[in-house]
């Protein structure tokens, strides 16, 4: 019961990948600079961040983080934004996409025999290609403004894990997205609130406890930090202790509720799409 | 007899209705409290043996679609077993289950891989299904651009090529213009004979007794009669010609 997951993505590797190539021919054919809508919707967004902030605003030009040592670290608005920003629209696409996904491939579980579970895996590994290649031109940015450190490794910590991690939070909610649309249209609704709820245009240790804590509660804001412990703060993945703890049994929570949320709605799915 | 190659054991199916969207979202998170239920399937049993041909013969809504769905695997009972032993291929909703982007080869290959195959073997049985299908170039390309009736072929060419344990069959079948479906019925004759279990599903009674020794009539979602074609065919007539008569 607990496997069925892992047994249906066994031995379908090569087809995953196949099928997630095929996403994004799907998403970007037809379209004249084609994949290059990837870079241009999140570029205008952060541009448009920017210019309300840095411009419209005033204040916001120069970020002070407090990392728990004596000097608040300084930065400038545009670059703590972006590195925080990157991982977002990883994670945006991935909530709103992982939720609709059974729903809009359902054609594999009315009709044919299907590894059900594969569907989720093949479109968010879709949108980790898009990810990847928002973070080379991220990276070029980095290394020009920053210059490059051995922490930049630490990306492929961060990035697998919040790979898994939304990919197991889309075993809940993609099955109970195809069986209510409301719950659909609830987490659609949801996510432009829980980006200004998460620390991508603030820094969410910037604040008082008991509320410093709770912000450690939103997972987002573990990724958003990790990739600046990447490529702006370099410290390690294990310098906030009690950050990466939380995050973990979160993790494993999400994990555990998707399984069981899989395997409780997986056979009632053909009779509901 | 030989053994069983679809076993059947009290299997039930139950179809919740739920009043609106609003019970299905309370559904989600609570069991619903005496919803509307429509029992497509009660207490189903049988057994099928490898090499058999079965009928399958009852009115819309009976249970058939149900039945072959769970055969199939794409829907499941809520109570009892069922056990399939073997590569089921399924001429039902041919166009059905392609993935649009990929092309003709690639979706031969996806198939080949949901139904467990191997690399080499689908290589070996790759060319064939091409040529059965009449795609020529067309292959290559992806599904999407094929008309209504090339995908039914390549559907019907990947699953009657894949050498399948069991064939389930619905006669309703629409394959296209009149000489793909004399070749597609030679097909299905040529599979039968070679000794491919052969489930059918059709409202033509000559046409299962032509083909199938043994039927089994649904009604409602219970087995109302198991056995000889004949038999069958003459309990499910009976009834339909009383019914008649009752609306009389």
């Amino acid at each position: 019961m607990i496997t069925s997951i892992f047994k249906e993505h066994k031995g379908f590797g090569k087809q995953i990948f196949l099928l997630a190539k095929n996403e994004l021919i799907k998403t970007y054919k037809g379209a004249v600079i084609g994949p290059g809508w990837a870079v241009v919707k999140p570029a205008f967004t952060v541009f448009v961040y920017w210019f309300a902030f840095s411009v419209g605003i005033k204040t916001m030009k120069t970020m002070h983080v407090n990392l728990g040592s004596h000097d608040p670290f300084s930065i400038d608005f545009f670059t703590f934004m972006f590195i925080g920003i990157i991982p977002w629209f990883f994670i945006q696409d991935s909530i709103i996409q992982g939720a609709k996904t059974l729903r809009t491939n359902r054609q594999f579980i009315t009709k044919v025999k299907f590894p059900v579970s594969t569907i989720l895996t093949y479109t968010a590994i879709s949108r980790l290609y898009v990810h990847i290649m928002l973070m080379v031109l991220m990276y070029a940015y980095v290394i020009f403004a920053i210059g490059p450190s051995w922490y930049n490794l630490q990306f492929f910590f961060y990035c697998p894990l919040m790979f898994m991690f939304f990919l197991a939070l889309s075993w809940s909610t993609a099955p109970m997205s195809a069986f209510s649309k409301d719950f659909e249209s609830l987490i659609v609704s949801i996510m432009s609130g829980i980006f200004w709820l998460s620390g991508i245009m603030y820094d969410s240790y910037s604040f008082q406890e008991p509320l410093k804590f709770i912000m450690l509660l939103n997972p987002i804001n573990f990724f958003a930090n990790g990739y600046r412990n990447c490529f702006l703060y370099h410290r390690p993945f294990f310098y906030y202790k009690t950050e990466l703890a939380v995050f973990l049994a979160e993790f494993i929570f999400v994990f555990a509720l998707g399984i069981f949320n899989y395997n409780r709605l997986r056979k009632k799915l053909p009779d509901v799409l | 007899m030989s053994e069983a190659i679809i076993t059947f054991k009290n299997v039930s199916k139950t179809y919740i209705l739920y009043k609106n969207d609003q019970a299905r979202f309370k559904a989600l998170f609570f069991k619903p409290r005496n919803p509307k239920t429509n029992k497509a399937l009660n207490d189903v049993s049988f057994e099928i043996y490898r090499g058999e041909s079965v009928g399958i013969v009852g009115d819309n809504g009976a249970g058939k679609s149900t039945l072959l769905k769970m055969i199939t695997g794409v829907a499941f009972p809520d109570e009892g077993e069922i056990i399939v032993n073997g590569k089921v291929a399924a001429l039902l909703e041919l166009t059905a289950g392609f993935s649009m982007e990929m092309t003709g080869r690639e979706n031969i290959y996806l198939k080949g891989y949901i139904l467990g195959l191997e690399d080499a073997y689908i290589k070996q049985i790759e060319e064939r299904i091409i040529e059965f299908a009449e795609l020529g170039d067309y292959i290559d390309q992806p599904v999407r651009t094929y008309s209504s009736g090339m995908k039914m072929r390549l559907g019907f060419a990947i699953n009657v090529n894949i050498e399948p344990d069991v064939l389930v069959v619905d006669e309703a079948l629409s394959v296209g213009d009149a000489s793909f479906k004399r070749k597609c019925k030679d097909k299905i004759k040529e599979i039968i004979s070679a000794g491919t279990t052969v489930l059918y599903v059709s409202h033509n009674a000559e046409s299962v007794r032509e083909i199938c020794p043994r039927s089994i009539y649904l009604r409602k979602g219970t087995v109302i009669f198991d056995g000889n074609t004949d038999e069958t065919l003459k309990v499910y007539q009976d009834y339909k010609a009383a019914q008649k008569n009752k609306k009389k």
